[in-house]
């Protein structure tokens, strides 16, 4: 090779332009394309006979400002290479995989450098260099996506789908402080399923676990502000944080989820007052300037609860913490 | 360590503020938002008490990101930005928007990193030779993580080696973040830099 005839080498270094698997653009002082590798074309759909000898800039205008002309000033004026990632720079040149990517407007992922090149006997010269990152960032999406539902299931109920107990004593305790902070009422409803164990016994475990999601969804789709939580508290308990929710709303808000649960019309053979699966819900809701703590309110919404159950459930019942 | 008069001090904390001044209008232009950065002051210190400058600022952050470049020409120099590691999880979430942080900066964002890196270095050396009105070849970003002495130590330098430290403050979406540039200078680097201040110096007040 160090002894080769220049014609042999020029071809043989044309040969490994228009191979290796990556865009190859040279730009002279002038910012003119003398080079265009076979990648370039492909994935361009513009042949070497479109942009040999033109303005960079006036085959792409969309990059006359931005990095991708500051990389090229660093690297002609400057002798300075640059890097231009993909994540601060979302795909500069249009390229693309295929024809149906480019109907879509999908461009290849891209990771770019630009670095100074001396050529002897002229002034410097440029080269751009893209690889296809595609992989890697699809890759990383993946990851991303997996952590998001790898960190949302450790905060939900398995069976429901809803919150958990964790999540909801860690978002009572910040919506308690917020509320106080805020000098806002907090209100929160404790919810059981009556005579859930008749019914487990009754129908089986597999029908009892269909009463619990259908019944969660349902009460769920009562609360429409993004800040209310709702959680399975326990077995067949579930809890509602509603912030900002002062006693009346919130018992107006509990007569609703205790009639979609009735409007589910679930067959229970073993209700004692009622022919089908219903709720009983307790209230309770902190004032403004109230100074209690969290345990007092979980306490009287409990109260609330046991109150409903005796008075014959399927009912809603409120206590005042104090 | 004594090595420059004030004078030749301030004009290169003035040059530097160019230079990082350049870089945050071009991360602004990157992320269309607000970017600031400032270099209030310089310090030449040798290895071993550039890596303790790095550690005390924060004891508990051991692990260090650095970006680094070579340049050579007038003078040759390692010049490496340096972050502690939260610090530059912080930098690039905040340039890159991702909604979902993982622990470690992932390869993407090891890449973002290490243009930021190449964008605050080149700026910063790309003034400096202006000024000097020297052109020096500088190499692509290499990205690190571990101790600062680790990383210091990368560029094969012994440990009393000068190194040229520029602290830089760095505010963006209202989030304060304080790093470090430092440039690896062997005696002879450290003598044509001198020198080359010198000029410069002697340019601006008409005695050249």
């Amino acid at each position: 090779m160090p002894n080769s005839p220049p014609a042999h080498r020029l071809s043989l270094l044309q040969g490994v332009l228009s191979a290796i698997n990556m865009g190859a653009i040279v730009l002279d002082h002038e910012q003119r394309i003398v080079l265009w590798n076979a990648w370039m074309r492909r994935y361009s759909g513009l042949s070497e006979a479109q942009v040999l000898g033109e303005d960079f800039f006036a085959c792409f205008p969309a990059l006359a400002e931005g990095r991708v002309a500051m990389a090229i000033h660093q690297a002609l004026a400057n002798n300075f290479p640059s890097l231009l990632s993909q994540s601060l720079n979302k795909a500069p040149f249009a390229l693309f995989a295929s024809a149906a990517a480019a109907e879509r407007q999908e461009r290849i992922q891209q990771a770019i450098e630009i670095a100074p090149i001396t050529v002897e006997g002229a002034e410097r010269h440029c080269l751009i260099q893209i690889s296809d990152v595609s992989i890697a960032v699809a890759r990383e999406k993946l990851l991303r996506e997996q952590a998001l539902v790898l960190r949302s299931e450790t905060f939900a109920d398995s069976l429901t789908g809803i919150a958990n107990r964790r999540h909801f004593d860690v978002a009572i305790g910040r919506e308690h402080r917020r509320a106080r902070r805020n000098g806002q009422p907090l209100s929160l409803l404790m919810i059981d399923i009556d005579h859930f164990k008749p019914y487990n016994d009754h129908y089986g475990h597999q029908k009892g676990d269909q009463c619990l999601i259908r019944a969660a969804r349902a009460m769920a789709a009562v609360l429409k502000r993004p800040c209310d939580l709702m959680a399975r508290y326990g077995g067949e308990e579930f809890g509602i944080i509603l912030p900002d929710t002062d006693l009346v709303q919130a018992q107006r808000l509990a007569e609703a989820i205790r009639a979609s649960v009735v409007a589910l019309q679930i067959p229970h053979a073993q209700h004692s007052s009622a022919p089908q699966v219903t709720v009983s819900i307790g209230v309770a809701t902190l004032h403004a300037d109230a100074q209690h703590g969290i345990e007092t309110l979980i306490g009287a919404a409990d109260r609330a609860l046991y109150q409903a159950k005796h008075g014959g459930r399927n009912r809603c019942a409120c206590v005042l913490p104090e | 360590m004594l090595i420059l008069s004030e004078l030749e001090n301030d004009a290169l904390i003035e040059i530097f503020n160019i230079g990082v001044g350049q870089a945050a209008a071009a991360m602004s232009a990157i992320v269309n938002e607000a970017v600031l950065m400032s270099v209030p002051s310089i310090s030449f210190v040798d290895r071993r008490e550039a890596a303790r400058l790095l550690d005390d600022k924060d004891p508990d952050a051991e692990r260090i990101c650095g970006v680094s470049q070579h340049y050579e020409g007038a003078f040759s120099t390692k010049a490496i930005l340096m972050f502690p590691e939260d610090k530059s999880l912080e930098i690039v979430r905040l340039m890159v928007g991702e909604a979902v942080p993982l622990e470690e900066l992932t390869e993407m964002e090891q890449e973002a990193m290490c243009e930021i890196g190449n964008i605050i270095l080149n700026s910063c050396v790309g003034t400096l030779a202006n000024i000097f009105q020297h052109e020096l070849h500088g190499s692509l970003p290499q990205y690190h993580v571990g101790t600062s002495d680790e990383i210091l130590r990368a560029s094969g330098s012994a440990p009393d080696t000068v190194v040229l430290m520029l602290h830089i403050d760095f505010l963006l979406e209202r989030h304060q973040i304080q790093g470090y540039v430092a440039f690896v200078l062997d005696l002879s680097a450290l003598h044509d830099l001198q020198h080359q201040i010198g000029r410069y110096i002697a340019r601006a007040m008409g005695q050249d």
